[in-house]
């Protein structure tokens, strides 16, 4: 079934165009990639889904509504979540409550209640602590609950953003290059958790530039160049595209002409 | 020994409402301050409580209590129509609409001597008992307590830090900020009517931009990131002056003038700062 | 019909001080995103110096001016790099910005304060030009002239600077991210101190015709154009000083109008009004440019 469906989607900001005539299909249950080298206008695709931009012309459709001109957080009621390619994590907040913030939506809290701290309010804040503990545990950060997030090392603070996004119990994921600046076996570890994830029922989209990790992990790619869709297939046929190839490595032609100038 | 205290307490007692008395405004602007806002407007609030309760002291028979409740409720009406008004702007439009405001509020209440006396103000025959003032701060700090702690509270720093991010996260920042206002105009509305006791007297000049620089610089020296801040601050705010005073009467403004810049530049983020003392923490 | 004719030239010398200090006050705001509680003692200070300059130092009047002006520069500068620059070396953002301007106000009120001897001063006969200007039935004032002169030559030099210089381009680079215009090859902290005294600089000049004009000469000066040169930067949009001079004038005229034949204790407030009234439908002001927000 298909999950969130982009149809024609054109963004400009002044003369460039970020991205143009995009189409394509989220299928439920998926883990999909979303490549291309970088200036592709993969951020602002996830941008415009997020409702922090709106197209110009086209649809979004989350299933069968339109996204449209929605808030942002119209938008994260409707069931998505995201990370951010440089990390935005909240100033000031230890990593738990990070992943507190993140469970806003699962709050089930009136305004009153919460402010006059009821008994019942004053379990749910609790039960959902555990489980913010919990899903930091998920994204192996449970020693670190405690501490100032913005002291911890990148790595660190990437798998404090997936936690925070999961503690709204996402239908759809959106990680935005999740694994940057991390090595090998810890990109391996976010793979896995985001395979353990699809199986729990979530369907993840997710910006990246490591090709192993596409390969690998990934059940559907969809590469992008210069705001337009070259293809989309499976991860092993995309990454064997000629179009695809000369996208991030340039032209064959171009390689050999350097070569014979020095 | 005690008559020394007893002194003590003659001379200074004064200054100690005065402080609880701005310690109301300065909550009233970390209200909005807290969930991202900057304003001024908690000023015009305070008009409000102030005016409406010094007639209800004057002309009603009711109660203290009632009256504190029916100043609050005034603040809290104001605030809400200012915020359906201002809420439409971007953050830094909001903190030039606030300031406008403070000015359009001192012409109206010159301009509707029916309602505030005009520019010879009301004259107030109703002392302010310390012990009133005292639990009524007490109350609004306990309610900022609990907000603090609050699933309100937690979205209020998400929206001042990050509205981008709060926002992809579920929380309606313009929802948010109306609460914020809605709060500011209930501490500001009974910071109104304890500034129109403490001086027994309100005219056009009582809620204009003396309020407005005490109460922002309050909160701001005091520390703007916790609720505690802002009363620290206007407790330091008000005892400096008189502290001035008492030592270099000749120059105090200046004096004023140079501790104010001295905290700035070592403590921009003011004196209770939650984020450095965390960082304290992870650093040992 | 002369009645009229001297009172629109009163409106506009009265709204050319307002754009003046208005367009100084802009200058901080648009570029540094500054709200500065400190820029009237800009005004007043260089009302104060040149007063000095020609009582006792017995300048020529285009010498008083430009002492003036200089004061006010450098009271700007001094107050930018004090206050301003370790707050920007720190990251800490516009609100202890103001605090610090707040307390820069106070401090250099009382200064002036001290200098005026708590009074209001005025510029003895002869250290201006006060004669009147003929234009056939009508006599204008040489001063009220001058300080209309000195709005135009400033608005045109200053959009000549902002938008068709490489300074001006910096400017406004560094005002919209000063990290990405240093990368550009920007010299941020130039580019800052040049701003800021031009920013003193102007209201200074504001300050010298105002005090010279309105006979003055304190730290009520500042005040008293302070607000109308907040008024005049909103109503005309702080992105251009065009729209700052034009709101500024259109300002003095109207409350000189509205003084002579409505009601003078209404005139603040219709000032007010048509302020908030701009904020609230037109908060660009009516040149300004709508600024977007990036995700």
């Amino acid at each position: 079934m298909k999950l969130l469906t982009l149809s024609e989607v054109t963004k400009s900001f002044g003369g460039v165009t970020a991205v143009g005539g995009l189409s394509f299909a989220v299928r439920q249950g998926l883990v999909t990639g979303l490549m291309g080298p970088n200036g592709a206008g993969k951020t602002t695709v996830i941008n415009l889904i997020t409702g922090l931009l709106h197209p110009d012309s086209g649809s979004i459709r989350l299933v069968e509504s339109e996204l449209g001109v929605a808030a942002p957080h119209v938008i994260a009621q409707l069931g998505l979540a995201r990370t951010y390619q440089n990390v935005r994590l909240i100033s000031g907040m230890t990593a738990l409550e990070q992943v507190m913030a993140g469970s806003f939506l699962k709050r089930e809290t009136s305004l009153i209640a919460s402010f006059l701290h009821l008994p019942a309010a004053r379990r749910r804040m609790r039960a959902l602590e555990e489980r913010a503990r919990h899903l930091l545990s998920r994204v192996g950060m449970a020693d670190r609950a405690d501490v100032l997030a913005e002291t911890l090392s990148y790595g660190e603070q990437r798998r404090i953003e997936i936690a925070r996004a999961l503690g709204a119990e996402p239908r759809l994921l959106l990680l935005d290059e999740p694994t940057a600046g991390m090595n090998a076996a810890e990109s391996h570890a976010i793979g896995e958790l985001i395979h353990r994830l699809r199986d729990e029922g979530l369907t993840v989209l997710m910006v990246e530039h490591n090709m192993k990790l596409v390969a690998d992990f990934c059940e559907h790619v969809v590469v992008m160049n210069f705001g337009r869709l070259i293809t989309e297939g499976t991860p092993a046929a995309c990454i064997d595209d000629p179009d695809v190839q000369e996208a991030y490595f340039g032209k064959a032609r171009d390689a050999d002409r350097l070569g014979a100038l020095r | 020994m005690l008559q020394r205290i007893a002194d003590f307490w003659a001379a200074y007692a004064s200054t100690l409402s005065y402080g609880m008395v701005n310690a109301f405004f300065a909550l009233a602007t970390y209200a909005t301050l807290s969930a991202g806002i900057l304003s001024f407007a908690a000023v015009t609030f305070g008009a409000a409580g102030g005016f409406l309760g010094a007639q209800l002291v004057l002309h009603s028979g009711l109660p203290m209590v009632a009256i504190f409740v029916l100043s609050g409720c005034a603040g809290l009406a104001m605030a809400l129509v200012i915020a359906v008004v201002f809420l439409r702007l971007s953050s830094h439009w909001m903190a030039l609409a606030s300031l406008a405001l403070v000015l359009i509020t001192r012409v109206f209440v010159l301009n509707a001597p029916v309602l505030t006396g005009g520019v010879n103000g009301l004259s107030i025959p109703q002392r302010l008992p310390m012990g009133w003032l005292a639990v009524a701060l007490g109350i609004v700090v306990i309610g900022f307590y609990t907000l603090h702690h609050s699933w309100y509270g937690i979205a209020a720093r998400a929206v001042r830090e990050d509205p981008s991010v709060a926002a992809c996260m579920g929380i309606d920042a313009r929802r948010i900020q109306f609460i914020a206002f809605g709060v500011s105009g209930i501490v500001g509305g009974l910071g109104g009517i304890m500034l129109a006791l403490y001086l027994q007297f309100v005219s056009p000049d009582t809620f204009f931009i003396g309020v407005a620089f005490t109460m922002i610089a309050g909160t701001v020296l005091g520390g703007s990131h916790h609720w505690f801040g802002p009363v620290l601050g206007a407790a330091v705010f008000t005892a400096l002056p008189t502290i001035m005073q008492a030592i270099v009467p000749d120059i105090q403004d200046i004096a004023n003038g140079v501790a104010l810049l001295l905290i700035m530049i070592f403590l921009p983020r003011g004196l209770i700062d939650p984020r450095a003392i965390r960082l304290r923490r992870v650093a040992r | 019909m002369d009645l009229f004719f001297s009172q629109l030239l009163n409106g506009c010398s009265l709204g050319a001080l307002y754009a003046l200090f208005g367009i100084g006050f802009g200058l901080v705001f648009a570029t540094m995103g500054i709200l500065n509680a400190a820029q009237g003692c800009y005004a007043s200070w260089g009302a104060i110096v040149a007063l000095y300059a020609a009582e006792e130092l017995h300048l020529p009047f285009p010498l008083t001016v430009l002492a003036g002006i200089a004061g006010g520069a450098a009271i700007a500068i001094v107050v930018d790099q004090l206050g301003f620059q370790p707050l920007r070396n720190r990251g800490v953002g516009m609100l202890g910005a103001l605090i610090t301007s707040i307390a820069f106000w106070i401090i250099f009120d009382s200064l002036a304060g001290f200098a005026t001897g708590q009074q209001s001063l005025s510029f003895p006969f002869g250290t201006f030009p006060a004669g009147m200007f003929t234009a056939g039935e009508v006599l204008l004032p040489i001063m009220q002239l001058l300080t209309i002169g000195g709005l135009i030559v400033v608005t045109v030099g200053m959009h000549g600077l902002s938008a068709h210089t490489r300074f001006g381009a910096a400017m406004r680079a560094v005002g919209w991210d000063p990290v990405a215009a240093a990368l550009g090859g920007v010299n941020s902290h130039y580019v800052v101190i040049v701003t800021a005294g031009l920013s003193g600089a102007i209201s200074g000049l504001a300050g010298v015709l105002g005090g010279i004009t309105t006979s003055n000469v304190s730290f009520m000066l500042g005040q008293g154009l302070m607000l109308k040169g907040f008024a005049a930067v909103v109503v005309g949009g702080y992105t251009d000083v065009r729209g700052t001079a034009i709101a500024g004038l259109a300002l003095g005229i109207l409350e000189v109008f509205c003084g002579q034949y409505i009601s003078t204790s209404l005139r603040d407030g219709f000032t007010y009004a048509l302020l908030l009234a701009f904020l609230l439908l037109r908060p660009q002001g009516l040149f300004g440019a709508k600024s977007f927000v990036r995700a």
